[in-house]
């Protein structure tokens, strides 16, 4: 079954074999994503039991037709992400201060940044567009954060080139949007 | 709106990856509301992102994850998340903003130079850069600057132009430290800009290394 299915039943009728197949299969990509990403493990534990606490509490506002049930998950996450720096950050800063400190959230939730409808379909030829080597260097470099070392290392080519490959990618990826 | 210039790409990827510094973060999704391209770009590579995500490796939860979070489910729905307080201690010198910036806090605006003011957005997460609004007269002729870090700019109202062309409401400019301009505020009416600063200006010629102890941002 597809997974924005199983969203679509969480928000219908709060179907909890449905949340529990998707709590199983993304809660643990969730954590493993994150401590990739170079965060430690008990705060990835963390932040994947509230991003799946999301995706049940706003089920409802999950559009299929705009986004794959995956980035969707993946905004939650990254959100939650952002939420628990600026978190540690405040208390950090309350420590040494006694202002009291009501700075409201400024992050953006993923319904609101969030492609509209009718650009999914734009979005969705870009990617299909763009060379599997292209689509790998940009995941490879600004979600998976690799050294560039590696990316070299992955692609077999020199290191030297990959800061140039990376502009490519993403250049070519701007004119695939803008066609 | 015709928005002409926009964030390089590599900021809008970082963006969407949840990378940038929340004052960065900030100008840069301020745009993104008013830009539809970059919002596009912005879709994709969440796209791509959500594909990474699929093909993590997986890190098994702890024993109790699952009944953990079926307990806070089942927990009557308290108000976890206090309602942001949208009162403003200090009003901000527009009140015509964006609905993001509506939403932050800011601090005591205050004059920079003739015919220049600016008012600082109080972001507790910013880490390395400062987030401001820049208000600028009609037809100020900022100093000759460059910068030892980067500097994002959105023009909100108004416009300026400095060697790279004119910026109009909702334009983007990135400024890194080799960037050496002096902007031009546009005739007509005021320019009010949000700016995104790391690191200091450096103001040139006899008369900016004279006055830059005065002129504070």
């Amino acid at each position: 079954m597809e997974w924005a299915e199983l969203i679509g039943r969480v928000a219908a009728h709060g179907d909890r074999a449905a949340f529990k197949l998707l709590f199983e299969h993304f809660a643990p990509r969730v954590k493993g994503f994150l401590v990739k990403t170079g965060m430690n493990a008990d705060a990835a534990e963390e932040i994947a039991q509230t991003t799946l606490l999301t995706v049940w509490r706003k089920a409802a506002q999950f559009d299929p037709a705009s986004a794959g049930a995956a980035a969707w998950i993946f905004t939650i996450a990254r959100n939650l992400r952002i939420d628990s720096a600026r978190q540690a950050a405040r208390r950090a800063k309350a420590a040494v201060s006694a202002e009291r400190d009501e700075t409201p959230e400024v992050v953006d939730s993923p319904e609101t940044m969030m492609a509209r409808r009718d650009d999914v379909s734009r979005v969705a030829a870009a990617l299909e567009r763009l060379s599997e080597e292209q689509s790998k260097v940009i995941r490879m470099s600004f979600i998976e954060e690799r050294p560039h070392g590696e990316i070299a290392e992955t692609l077999g080519i020199p290191l030297g080139t990959v800061k140039s490959r990376i502009r490519l990618a993403m250049a070519r990826l701007r004119d695939l949007l803008d066609d | 709106m015709t928005i002409k210039h926009h964030p390089p790409e590599d900021l809008l990827a970082d963006f969407a990856a949840g990378r940038l510094d929340e004052a960065d973060r900030l100008v840069v999704g301020v745009h993104a509301a008013q830009c539809p391209r970059c919002r596009r770009f912005i879709a994709a590579i969440e796209q791509l992102a959500g594909a990474a995500l699929e093909q993590a490796a997986p890190v098994a939860m702890a024993d109790d994850a699952f009944a953990t979070v079926i307990a806070a489910i089942d927990a009557p729905e308290m108000a976890s998340v206090p309602a942001p307080d949208v009162s403003q201690p200090v009003p901000p010198l527009d009140d015509d903003l964006p609905e993001i910036l509506l939403r932050c806090r800011f601090g005591k605006s205050r004059r920079v130079a003739p015919g220049v003011k600016m008012q600082p957005i109080i972001l507790p997460g910013a880490d390395k850069s400062r987030a401001f609004l820049l208000w600028s007269a009609p037809g100020t002729r900022m100093l000759e600057h460059s910068h030892t870090g980067t500097e994002l700019t959105l023009v909100l109202k108004g416009s300026f132009s400095h060697e790279g062309g004119d910026y109009r409401a909702g334009d983007f400019d990135f400024g890194d430290g080799e960037v050496d301009h002096q902007p031009i505020v546009g005739g007509d009416r005021p320019c009010l800009c949000l700016v995104a600063m790391r690191g200091d200006l450096q103001l040139h010629g006899w008369l900016g290394r004279l006055i830059s102890p005065f002129v504070r941002l």
